[in-house]
């Protein structure tokens, strides 16, 4: 693979990393590889917006190849929201542009003095102030810094006002509206004053067999192409599923204490497609296009909601006008937040002023009544520039909620907001909350799909209906390891080719001879390390539950009536990952099987020969 | 006796169930659109079916054989192999896993398809309830 480009911002020093070749085999790239490199920084004690926190941004090695939805990169490191493992994976043009520029990764430490901007144009890096840029929002940032260095054909990914702020749930954002939103990596990067990074490249990537993958990825491309959940995102979006959620129950609605909303017949992919859809955006090489470019009758093109954003500042707010949610959609953009928690900490402040827990005078005079999308228009910008209740708000649900004395009222697990996806009508969905190694999370493994059927019956992920219980958890551990081949390669999720393809793809493309069940190993080491680097960090078993909402039954909808069993469903995960009951912390014999023998003798103190 | 699935007797059975079934006529209130099962060969079937269903608001108005499927030009086309249609009608694959796993093919307009997933449920589960013959 191509060399690392570490950057201190304290010192200015640039400095090239060479990834061992053994780390490429067991990790492959992306955040499985990242978490590799970064295992020895990632502390308890490390502070995530102290100079020495990382910021590591990595593609993989089919990343910016026209291969089969291949072009994201991911950005790794300390979560300042979750104080745990931090990844977020993002499309567009930025991580292949970054490969072209003959680096397959980012490493940036220290932080600026001032605001800056790297710049790396066919290798050539500098580091320039950006002190006149500072506040710019995420589109304009882009085009200033382009017209700058005078390279109007460069990638720029940067954060906005809200990363600079340092809000807990800010994001990095690059082309038209592509994110890396969870986790608050955006606050990281704007502890370092660092405003935005651009690259632009000719270079050629190198492939060990060009021919052979060529042939893989024409055939992979074509699978994909006429495959029918393709068909499906490419007409109506990633919110098509939202009318089959929303019967289901799955659909979150009023900060997930609903089954049923009147309006949510309005909120959806098919409504999208048949009103104010103007077009389609791809990210690099993609044959989805999964993005929504839609027009609300100013004449004017905007990006579309997905399903995420659509439920969030919808049916999550009791909002019915699509208009609207496009609106805020938006201007989380041009702060750079992250969409699934700034409508899950205003979906709870709106619970908080229902309750009484907090009032006008908290709020500045906002009325937050369901359904008032012009104070949530205001909270987004009062938390984007911490101001007032914003301030609270930017430190996230836990924080916030805690603040006013009703910390287990917030839907979040380990600090991260929980998407939308309500586990309570797709089962597997609470395992993937309670262990996924960045909190809350719907892409580590987006199970609710494999409880709606998409089963995998080659790798050994079957069919349970939708509320079983503890029968399912070894099925959610297999997925959650196939899926951490996506993060490693760094494939998209809507990538919906068999394993064998994707096999081919890399063995092609690396020169690596890995089989198919080396590659889910690979998936699995890299879960298990993810797990002990958050273990170091203080997560302990504890940790591994869901909010309080989560255990009580929905009183309507599709879903009403059940139960989560989910301390059977923990038990049985545990079983199935061969983790410690006691302690969370996986068996030393799963280490070794995994080849993890530095963990081994971080956590089991002995000799890992003996 | 129950009908023989597939046969010319279990499609109009099929229609007959579609027009007094109380559930799927309120389910299906908003459907608009005729459809075709195509039923490739496999199995116990060696020629290629093709079942026609004018689907509306809750009602089948008319079920046929096409004997050329350019016969009608229907909103939606369902197409699975003989075998994973029966597998479907014994309840032993889930409709919604034959789509996500490729079992079963859909062709039409996909915001009405993704709007009426509950009413193509239904049409499975009537479909199920006419028998329990399979070829």
């Amino acid at each position: 693979m191509q060399p690392i480009l570490k950057i201190n911002l304290s010192t200015g020093i640039c400095k090239s990393f060479e990834v061992p070749e053994a780390w490429v085999r067991d990790y492959i790239g992306g955040a499985s590889l990242g978490a590799r490199i970064l295992y020895e920084y990632l502390t308890k004690d490390l502070d995530p917006f102290s100079p020495e926190a990382p910021l590591l941004f990595l593609g993989g090695p089919l990343t910016g190849t026209l291969g089969p939805a291949v072009g994201r990169f991911v950005v790794c490191g300390k979560s300042p929201a979750t104080g745990l493992w931090g990844e977020s994976n993002c499309g567009g043009f930025w991580g292949p542009e970054l490969r072209f520029a003959g680096y397959d990764g980012l490493w940036i430490t220290g932080n600026s003095d001032t605001a800056s901007f790297i710049s790396i144009i066919d290798g050539e890096v500098t580091i320039q102030t950006a002190d006149h840029l500072w506040g710019l929002d995420t589109y304009e940032i882009q085009k200033r810094i382009k017209e700058e260095i005078n390279q109007p054909k460069a990638k720029v990914l940067a954060i906005g006002p809200a990363g600079e702020n340092k809000v807990l749930y800010s994001g990095l954002f690059c082309d038209h509206g592509r994110t890396a939103g969870r986790t608050g990596l955006g606050a990281v990067m704007g502890s370092k004053k660092l405003k935005a990074i651009a690259v632009r490249g000719a270079g050629k990537l190198l492939l060990a067999q060009p021919e052979a993958y060529n042939s893989f990825r024409s055939s992979a491309n074509r699978f994909l192409r006429n495959d029918l959940v393709t068909q499906v995102v490419h007409e109506l979006g990633t919110a098509s599923i939202t009318d089959y959620s929303d019967y289901l129950g799955i659909m979150p609605k009023k900060y997930y204490s609903q089954g049923i909303f009147s309006g949510s017949e309005n909120i959806s992919g098919s409504i999208i497609s048949e009103t104010i859809l103007v077009g389609t955006s791809a990210c690099h090489g993609c044959v989805i296009a999964c993005g929504r470019v839609v027009d609300v009758g100013d004449g004017k093109h905007r990006k579309g909601p997905e399903y995420e954003t659509l439920v969030s500042f919808g049916p999550n707010l009791l909002n019915k006008d699509v208009n609207s949610i496009v609106h805020l959609n938006e201007l989380c953009d041009l702060h750079g937040l992250d969409t699934i928690s700034t409508g899950n900490v205003i979906g709870l402040a709106y619970k908080m002023y229902e309750d009484g827990t907090i009032s006008k005078a908290d709020t500045g005079g906002l009325e937050l009544v369901w359904g008032n999308t012009s104070s949530a228009k205001e909270l987004i910008h009062l938390i984007a520039q911490r101001v007032g209740i914003g301030d609270i708000m930017a430190d996230g649900a836990r924080k916030f909620a805690k603040t006013f004395g009703v910390e287990e009222e917030a839907i979040q697990v380990n600090g991260l907001e929980v998407p939308y996806h309500d586990p309570r009508g797709a089962s597997g969905m609470a395992l993937v909350y309670a262990t996924s190694p960045r909190g809350a999370c719907h892409n580590k493994s987006d199970y609710f799909m494999v409880d709606w059927g998409q089963t995998n019956e080659s790798i050994g992920i079957g069919y349970f209906s939708r509320q079983d219980g503890a029968e399912k958890a070894a099925n959610v551990a297999r997925h959650q390891d196939y899926r951490t081949i996506f993060d490693a390669l760094v494939l998209c999720l809507f990538s919906n080719i068999p394993i064998e393809m994707i096999k081919d793809l890399i063995n092609t493309a690396t020169g690596l001879e890995l089989s198919q069940e080396e590659l889910i190993l690979s998936g699995e080491r890299s879960w298990n390390l993810k797990r002990c680097i958050n273990i170091r960090m203080g997560l302990n078993k504890a940790n591994d539950k869901l909010p309080q909402a989560f255990l009580k039954p929905l009183p309507d909808g599709g879903s009403a009536g059940y139960t989560i069993p989910f301390d059977e469903m923990l038990d049985a995960y545990y079983s199935a990952r061969e983790w410690d009951k006691l302690t969370g912390i996986p068996n030393r014999d799963k280490l070794e099987k995994l080849g993890l023998k530095e963990l081994v003798k971080e956590f089991y103190f002995t000799n890992p020969d003996d | 006796m129950n009908p023989i699935f597939p046969s010319p007797e279990w499609l109009n059975t099929l229609c007959e169930k579609l027009n007094r079934d109380k559930k799927y006529a309120s389910i299906a209130a908003r459907w608009e659109g005729d459809m075709c099962v195509v039923i490739e060969p496999s199995g116990n079937v060696k020629e290629t079916i093709y079942y026609y269903l004018d689907l509306w608001h809750g009602k089948c108005r008319r079920a046929a054989i096409l004997e050329n499927p350019e016969e009608e030009k229907p909103v939606f086309v369902l197409t699975a192999s003989y075998d994973n249609i029966a597998q479907i009608m014994k309840g032993k694959l889930d409709p919604m896993q034959a789509m996500l796993t490729r079992k079963l093919k859909v062709q039409g307009n996909m915001a009405i398809m993704m709007r009426n997933v509950p009413t193509v449920l239904d049409f499975v589960r009537c479909a199920r309830e006419v028998t329990d013959e399979i070829l």
